[in-house]
């Protein structure tokens, strides 16, 4: 990221322009940026400190704003000591972003590698490879589910001609978790070896060929040339999948709804049962606020560590 | 390099079409399933060993599918709100962006600040707050319910700067010495220098907002109104029963825009390579 910031206004200093000309120009800036900037307002600035207000009471959305009952910290109290269903939903998000992101750097790097390396019909595999980006999660968690089917799913009738027993996938709290994960890992994969190949390919091959004089062999120009210049790429493809994953919605939504027993339950889905089928809205708030830290803190140091090991090499 | 042929070469490029092409068997079959299931019929779908393919393709299933829900509305309202977002998101951003990148004015560092940290803030957080304020505007069940709120991005105005400071200031000033006005600087010369930005920014958004479905599911109730996921969510109860419906509704929800993709493939994937290594 370029700021650009110039260095000689500070935001203090109220830079105002002398000529009428600069004057009017200064005019037109502010109505370019008004209208933008008032909605931001409104729908995220305002929204993100009214939410932090929120959390800090007790609220259904129907009682009148000014007349909510303070409760202090007592929502967070309640969600970290003795809910233990946000518990679960956290520890799941948690396996749930774990196993999606590794599986997607993994395999999204193995395939770029392979998409790099001479192959024919590149652009028809990146094609196949990315369709399930563009479609809609909730029609890729339709599909699924019937995919995964315990009675009728193909993959039950494959693993059954096969001799083997009929797994219960979705419907049963050891593998319905790991079930999320493969489809999310299907879905997004695509997009991370697009991501993963457009590094690859912005890595100038006199590296690899002053390597090649040097007598380098397969493994050590990937240790030493691809994977150090590939850190940035690895960076952004780790921290967003990282949010993307923790944030999981609609997919748990239309595949399980978090049973069964819970076992499936990730934190936004609990948010908004909390505060759209039972009307708490001052716990669902400590709730996101509680997630938006995590996802911070986790983003910083998944910076510090990807940038430090960086300067290492 | 040189092309030794060596047996181990050869078998080891074997294995990675072998690896290639099992990948892209996982990544195609749920949509081939999803077809064969949809003519399918009821019956075919439980039966016992599995059948592979109906014994006669039901095309009827999609008729009966015609019947039940309102297909050409649910698209309709699908590509009128997302084509409104996309307008929204562009004209903001880009609008936004220039006023950043090429004026001086004061506070334009803190309000550029102020963006950058919006651009952290995740839906989730916002969303109580935001359902509160669409539905104390009364906007409830209507397309500027689903529709406002979305028509500014932070990340859009970011992005938009970041191409503009790339264009010269010397082309600016000439433009404005001929006596371009400050408007027509930004729609005659600006915007058509920055086309492959935009076209990436609303590509971008329009599939955010086509897929997009608990915003919809919290601000929309009546069918006249349901977007494309909404129309899915629905079915699903609706076609509990009848799985090769549900498969159907979906298929004809999914596929239009797989083919516009497998058109349009290559400035796509350009464009989402060319963002991810700019973030």
């Amino acid at each position: 990221m370029k700021l650009n910031l110039s260095a000689k206004s500070a935001w203090w200093t109220p830079d105002i322009p002398k000529s009428p000309l600069m004057r009017r120009r200064m005019l037109w800036a502010y109505a370019f940026i008004s209208l933008p900037i008032l909605a931001l307002l409104v729908f995220l600035l305002g929204p993100i400190l009214f939410s932090g207000w929120v959390s800090l009471h007790r609220w259904d959305m129907l009682s009148p704003v000014g007349e909510m009952p303070w409760r202090g910290l007592s929502n967070y109290v309640f969600l970290l000591t003795k809910d233990s269903v946000f518990g679960k939903a956290l520890g799941n998000t948690f396996l749930f972003a774990i196993g999606g992101v590794g599986a997607n750097t993994i395999l999204g790097l193995g395939f770029a590698l392979l998409l790099n390396s001479p192959i024919r019909g590149r652009r028809v595999w990146r094609v196949l490879y990315f369709m399930p980006v563009i479609t809609a999660p909730l029609a890729l968690a339709v599909m699924f589910s019937f995919i995964f089917d315990r009675n009728f799913g193909v993959v039950n009738s494959v693993i059954t001609s096969l001799g083997l027993p009929r797994q219960p996938f979705l419907s049963a709290p050891s593998q319905s978790l790991l079930t999320l994960i493969f489809i999310a890992v299907y879905q997004y994969i695509g997009y991370y070896i697009v991501i993963f190949l457009a590094g690859l390919q912005g890595i100038p091959q006199d590296y690899y060929d002053a390597a090649q004089v040097d007598g380098a062999g397969r493994r050590q120009e990937f240790r030493f040339i691809t994977l150090p210049l590939l850190k940035p790429v690895m960076l952004f493809v780790v921290v967003t999948n990282t949010i993307g994953a923790l944030q999981v919605f609609d997919l748990v939504f239309a595949t399980t709804g978090g049973a069964p027993a819970n076992s499936s339950m990730t934190v936004v889905l609990h948010m908004y049962n909390t505060a759209f089928k039972f009307s708490r809205m001052g716990r669902a708030s400590a709730m996101a606020f509680i997630l938006f830290g995590i996802i911070l803190l986790i983003t910083v140091i998944q910076v510090r560590l990807l940038r430090d090991r960086a300067y290492q090499d | 390099m040189t092309q030794t042929e060596h047996p181990l070469q050869g078998a080891a490029t074997a294995l990675k079409y072998l690896i290639l092409v099992g990948g892209a068997f996982v990544m195609v079959f749920p949509f081939v399933w999803m077809m064969i299931a949809s003519l399918m019929t009821a019956g075919e779908i439980q039966l016992r060993p599995p059948v592979w393919l109906p014994a006669a393709p039901q095309f009827n299933n999609y008729t009966e599918l015609v019947d039940s829900i309102p297909i050409a509305r649910l698209y309709f309202n699908s590509l009128f709100t997302s084509g409104i977002i996309v307008f929204g998101v562009l004209l903001s951003s880009s609008l936004a962006g220039f006023a950043f990148a090429k004026y001086r004015f004061p506070g334009r560092e803190l309000l550029f600040y102020l963006i950058l940290a919006t651009m952290m803030i995740p839906f989730f957080v916002t969303l109580i707050p935001v359902f509160f304020i669409v539905r104390q505007l009364g906007w409830i069940d209507t397309y500027q319910g689903l529709v406002i709120p979305g028509l500014t991005s932070a990340y859009g105005i970011f992005l938009m700067r970041q191409f503009m400071i790339t264009v010269p200031d010397e082309i600016i000033d000439a433009a404005r010495i001929d006596g371009a006005s400050e408007l027509s600087i930004y729609w005659r010369i600006v915007l058509p220098l920055i086309k492959p930005a935009l076209a990436t920014l609303g590509t971008f958004v329009f599939i955010g907002s086509w897929n997009n479905f608990l915003w919809p599911l919290l601000v929309l109730n009546s069918r006249e109104l349901m977007t494309l996921p909404l129309g899915i969510n629905s079915l699903r109860s609706l076609y509990a029963d009848n799985t090769n419906l549900l498969m159907a509704g979906t298929a004809v929800s999914v596929l239009p825009m797989l083919f516009l993709f497998i058109y349009l493939q290559r400035y796509f994937i350009q464009g989402i390579a060319l963002t991810g290594l700019k973030g």
